[in-house]
């Protein structure tokens, strides 16, 4: 026994060697030629600061696997990353700067109203936008240069109306929302496909994007009297909704989207979390052999849980697939501008991420399974699996 | 909606949540009444008392009855010395109005920045979680920390009423506000006034934050934010009327609860930005209640 686990240690760290020596002659490979650089538009400061870095951070894990691997037929890649403070105005001035001086083809980024504010940019100076996280339906309208890697709310959304529907018997549902290009148009597709169900919405009621103080549009819930409440906000409201929601007596199941799935909302709720739903878009450590191997290292890198760990894992395949796109450009002898890289997303269409599995890229939209979870004794467990 | 329960309910949490407002708001209109200075600054000292109380709770593991004494401490010393190295700097160059308002607004913006800097912009909440228990009584909801933040505020405007009332200190305020120069001809230091109402104003401070901290997620860029409601406060209480200002905050943040029986709860916040325009076209010095005339007996001839 103990000879077997010498060859095997012996084994794993010549296998180990070998790894290390193929990824350091390729980096050195890879460091040596003119990079390939990829715009990053995130909000490293501001409210949603806690997503943004997170999403970087797992893009520059990738963009380091990339160029490890030996980058991009020898090139390395290089991420050009712009605060955005998820601000629609600095979100065009990020994207001005990526295509005007800094000339890059290809920028990632997130968050409906900066995905809407920088298409124009995009469309005009022929750049390839690819959202990645953003989820507002009309975003697969916003012209031939803007894309998405995730799936919009069409997807998630619509199967958790159906889902509160038919599987957890709701029939009246109130819905509040944050009154900007995130909650808007979700909240009215939820709307919609809950209704066409033969729900009821009860009440429907957008707040101001500032507030901290919800009790009278409560008061309005609680007279309504639903049985379910859908909150579609950012993880600074969400959590005060639900704890006002409780504080008023009101003891309905809630549910949210992606957003809030963060381990912040557990600690801030307690108690008061159990039971609220939320989906998510990527597979969970069941469903991915891979996921445990990046959380090992997240853990190990950052030292505390990730935020928002669905949109991890996409931002993390984001940078993967826009390597894709150039190596397709390159191998084609191709300059890489947006019109080349974007011939290229609607050639390859399949994408097998690590993390988030198969995407099919539909035109502008993408097709995945929706995974819904939901808070069993102050944890996010798997509840349901839909496929679209 | 019209239920009295529902009311009443509204009533209640509309009066917990102005807590908060009635002291940042009695605040700055004692600022004002005894320096006659807008002191925007005053969002600099929130960001203070917030961030101290934060740090010392959470990175340091201090108990409240640690963070918060010090946080007040920290946070009236940032309010004597923007007095003393700052605003009375000015006042020896005879500076005009616009200079101090520059100032304030200016170093209110610098602190936001350096706690931008060492604090991140994610929101914060004072503790990890934000729920108190509950208790239903006659159908209304009141939560522990409901009764604690009406407790806390009536308590510290009871204490400023008695100081400004009893105390030398406070007779020394309300004089210096009334004509700094002749104050100082009977003796009165101004300039110690000041500082005596910086600290006060630290404190105030530092117990509003805590209550609004305590319950909601806080960015640096807050205090930008809340000190409007201050500067909407004692513009509709009327310039020099201290309590009026925190009543004034009261009623405004009453009507905003209130309004989401007629209007969509995404207008709310509007209403503060309506308030303040009216306040500062139709009411400049403030809403002044009709004074009961009072009639002098007259002088019989003899």
């Amino acid at each position: 026994m103990d000879q077997l686990n010498i060859r095997r240690r012996a084994l794993l760290q010549g296998a180990g060697g070998l790894g290390l020596a193929g990824a350091f002659v390729g980096r050195a490979a890879a460091q040596g030629k003119e990079p390939l650089k990829l715009g990053i538009t995130e909000p490293l400061t501001g409210s949603e600061a806690g997503y943004g870095a997170d999403f970087v951070t797992s893009m520059r894990m990738a963009t380091k696997d990339v160029n490890d691997a030996g980058g991009i037929n020898g090139r390395p890649l290089e991420l050009v990353v712009i605060d955005t403070q998820a601000s629609p105005q600095l979100g065009i001035n990020s994207a001005n700067r990526l295509a005007t001086i800094d000339k890059i083809p290809m920028f990632i980024t997130a968050w409906s109203a900066v995905v809407k504010a920088q298409a124009p940019v995009a469309n005009r100076e022929k750049v390839l936008e690819l959202s990645v996280g953003a989820n507002a339906p009309d975003i697969a309208k916003l012209g031939d240069y803007v894309y998405t890697l995730f799936p919009l709310a069409e997807v998630d959304i619509t199967a958790l109306a159906k889902y509160t529907y038919d599987k957890l018997g709701k029939r009246r549902a109130a819905v509040a929302y944050i009154n900007n290009e995130t909650g808007i148009d979700a909240a009215k597709l939820y709307k919609a496909v809950f209704e066409a169900a033969g729900g009821q919405i009860v009440l429907f009621e957008a707040y101001d994007p500032k507030a901290t103080e919800f009790s009278g549009m409560l008061l309005k819930m609680r007279a309504a009297n639903p049985d379910m409440v859908h909150v579609h906000g950012l993880l600074i409201d969400t959590p005060l909704i639900i704890a006002q929601m409780r504080q008023l007596g009101m003891t309905q199941r809630v549910s949210s989207y992606s957003a809030g799935y963060n381990p912040k909302l557990l600690a801030q709720l307690g108690p008061a979390a159990e039971g609220f739903i939320v989906t998510s878009l990527a597979p969970g450590v069941d469903d991915n052999k891979n996921l445990p191997g990046f959380l090992e290292r997240w853990n190990n890198e950052v030292k505390r849980p990730p935020n928002g760990l669905p949109y991890l894992q996409y931002n993390y395949d984001s940078v993967l697939t826009a390597a894709k796109l150039y190596k397709y450009v390159l191998d084609k002898n191709q300059e890489p501008t947006g019109d080349a890289l974007r011939d290229a997303l609607l050639a390859i269409r399949e994408f097998d991420g690590p993390l988030t599995g198969k995407t099919i890229v539909d035109g502008h939209h993408v097709k995945k399974p929706v995974y819904l979870l939901t808070v069993e004794n102050g944890k996010f467990v798997p509840m349901a699996r839909i496929d679209s | 909606m019209t239920d009295p329960i529902v009311l009443l309910q509204i009533l209640w949490t509309g009066a917990v949540t102005a807590s908060s407002y009635v002291l940042l708001t009695v605040a700055f209109s004692l600022t004002q009444k005894v320096t006659g200075l807008w002191n925007f600054a005053q969002a600099g000292t929130m960001g203070v008392a917030f961030y101290a109380m934060y740090f010392l709770l959470n990175d340091m593991g201090q108990p409240l009855f640690i963070a918060l004494p010090a946080a007040a401490i920290l946070a009236g010393a940032s309010g004597i010395a923007t007095e003393v190295w700052g605003l009375d700097v000015l006042r020896a160059r005879s500076s005009g109005n616009l200079t101090f308002f520059i100032f304030t607004l200016i170093l209110a913006e610098l602190i936001i920045y350096i706690l931008t800097l060492l604090f991140g912009t994610e929101p914060q909440t004072l503790f990890p979680s934000i729920l108190s228990p509950v208790h239903i009584i006659g159908g209304i909801a009141i939560g522990d920390w409901d009764l604690w933040a009406v407790g806390i505020s009536v308590s510290a405007l009871v204490a400023l009423q008695l100081f400004l009332r009893v105390s030398n200190d406070g007779q020394f305020l309300i004089a210096v506000a009334d004509n700094a120069r002749l104050a100082e001809l009977y003796g009165i230091s101004a300039r110690r006034a000041y500082c005596v109402t910086a600290a006060i104003a630290g404190v105030l401070i530092t117990l509003a934050m805590y209550l609004f901290g305590a319950r909601s997620g806080i960015t640096p860029n807050s205090p930008m934010e809340l000190i409007l409601t201050a500067v909407i406060g004692t513009l509709l209480g009327g310039m020099g009327r201290v309590f009026m200002g925190g009543l004034a905050s009261l009623i405004l943040a009453l009507i905003q609860s209130y309004s989401v029986l007629v209007i969509g709860s995404r207008w709310q916040n509007l209403l503060i930005y309506g308030f303040l325009f009216i306040a500062i076209v139709v009411f400049p010095r403030g809403i002044h209640l009709p004074r009961r005339r009072v009639r002098l007996p007259v002088a019989q001839p003899g």
